[in-house]
């Protein structure tokens, strides 16, 4: 739902990460069809285009570790500009200005010129959630991207998504962290084995009742 | 064994002593032929480094054609067929060839050494490109890119390490092969290493044999300094 966080949880192997890959179309289903934002997904081949409206951070949150912030923050917008101009990394100026303010508010400003290996954790999750703001998404599907996070960073990050989510963007995020979906999620869905077994309001299940649920 | 005479004792003993004869005239190296040798080293590196570029240039547009991340098989595989027919042929036989169509001199041997850099260089580019972190071609790929624009974005900067260090390492290779080309007439040190070996000069050999040595020790040198100046951390480390 617009605007709304969810968050999935279940042990490993429950296919949460499939689910994601699944939505943004990056995995083909061997069968049944998926919709995302009320439209069946597109059956595309492996070196077709996405659809840019639909932001996608994996785990390891994907970043090209030879390119600057600012670069891989540019990089987001490359469905929405001219394809023979980027590739000269010729961008509009609105654009760049987008880039630029979107670093800044995220707190990494003064890294923009900075390449990936300069950055702590914390910031490169900032560089990641910069550039899927930066395709001006309507849905984000993050994939466990703070399970590398100390507690307090993880926090923030969970801030600025909920942030996100107040713009009217609806977020969805994998994690083994029960702890934070309480305070952090709108709605929870439980994973086990491929199926969802449990779809509700994330402030009405506990911590222990999320782990009874996911134990089976 | 038998067959190709390394077990015939008596012509190994014969070989022993005229390696020895050979070396003993090898020494002491004439010098007189330093200037004309060191402008044929000069060649030979010309030969090697606008070989190498050429050989770049065309190889790495053929390399992203040859990737299937990119490309599907109706296009990789005759890109991919195409690199293996030029690879298999050695740089010397280039050589020749080039020879034969532009005649005697530099040229031929610097398009032999493209052609050969061409094939090789195409190899090992698309089995790298092949070798970029698919997480990464995932994320790119995910903002809604078309494949010109991964290519750009994702799949050279992530490759940019090992496609410098294997440039690198074929220009290296290329300064051997270019000191050879000569012997075909396809210019550098190789026409007067051919000369002094068929004229028994092997003082004058001595020479150009050192020379060249030299040149080869110093690009391997200049080239590891280059590596260490340019190459990124291959690996982002764990958060801090």
């Amino acid at each position: 739902m617009a605007g709304e966080i969810t968050m999935i949880v279940g042990p490993s192997g429950s296919g949460k990460t499939s689910l994601l890959k699944l939505a943004k179309g990056l995995l083909r289903p061997q069968r049944g069809t998926i919709e995302v934002m009320g439209a069946p997904l597109p059956r595309v081949s492996v070196r077709d285009s996405l659809d840019p409206r639909v932001a996608y951070i994996p785990q390891q949150l994907g970043l090209v570790r030879n390119l600057s912030v600012l670069d891989n923050v540019l990089s987001g917008a490359l469905a929405r500009v001219d394809a023979a101009l980027s590739l000269l990394k010729l961008f509009p100026t609105d654009c760049l200005e987008e880039a630029g303010a979107t670093i800044k508010s995220l707190g990494i400003g003064h890294k923009a010129n900075e390449k990936l290996y300069a950055l702590s954790g914390g910031e490169r999750q900032r560089v990641a959630i910069a550039r899927a703001l930066m395709q001006q998404p309507r849905l984000i599907l993050a994939d466990e991207f703070m399970s590398q996070l100390d507690r307090v960073t993880s926090r923030e990050i969970m801030r600025i998504m909920q942030g996100i989510a107040d713009r009217g963007v609806a977020v969805v995020v994998t994690t083994h962290e029960l702890e934070i979906v309480g305070r952090s999620s709108d709605r929870v869905v439980v994973l086990r084995d491929g199926e969802k077994v449990l779809d509700t309001d994330a402030a009405s299940v506990g911590v222990d009742d999320l782990e009874t649920v996911i134990r089976g | 064994m038998g067959n190709m005479g390394l077990l015939d004792l008596p012509r190994l003993g014969r070989g022993a002593v005229n390696i020895g004869r050979f070396a003993a005239d090898l020494f002491p190296p004439n010098v007189s032929v330093l200037p004309t040798v060191a402008v044929a080293i000069v060649e030979t590196l010309q030969i090697a480094f606008v070989g190498t570029l050429l050989g770049f240039a065309a190889a790495l547009p053929l390399a992203l054609i040859a990737t299937p991340t990119l490309f599907g098989p109706a296009i990789t595989g005759p890109a991919r067929l195409a690199l293996a027919v030029v690879r298999t042929i050695p740089s010397l036989f280039w050589g020749i060839i080039f020879v034969v169509a532009v005649g005697l001199g530099p040229a031929a041997g610097t398009l032999g050494i493209a052609l050969y850099s061409l094939g090789y260089l195409g190899k090992l580019f698309y089995e790298i490109f092949e070798g970029v972190d698919p997480e990464v071609l995932e994320a790119v790929r995910a903002v809604g890119c078309n494949r010109l624009q991964l290519a750009r974005y994702a799949l050279l900067p992530e490759a940019a390490n090992n496609l410098l260090a294997q440039l690198l390492f074929m220009f290296e290779y290329n300064v051997r092969a270019s000191s050879i080309m000569g012997f075909v007439g396809a210019g550098g040190i190789g026409f007067y290493l051919l000369g002094y070996i068929q004229m028994l000069q092997y003082d004058r050999l001595m020479t150009a044999l050192v020379a060249t040595l030299v040149v080869v020790i110093a690009i391997d040198q200049i080239s590891a300094r280059v590596r260490r100046l340019v190459l990124v951390p291959t690996s982002l480390g764990a958060p801090a």
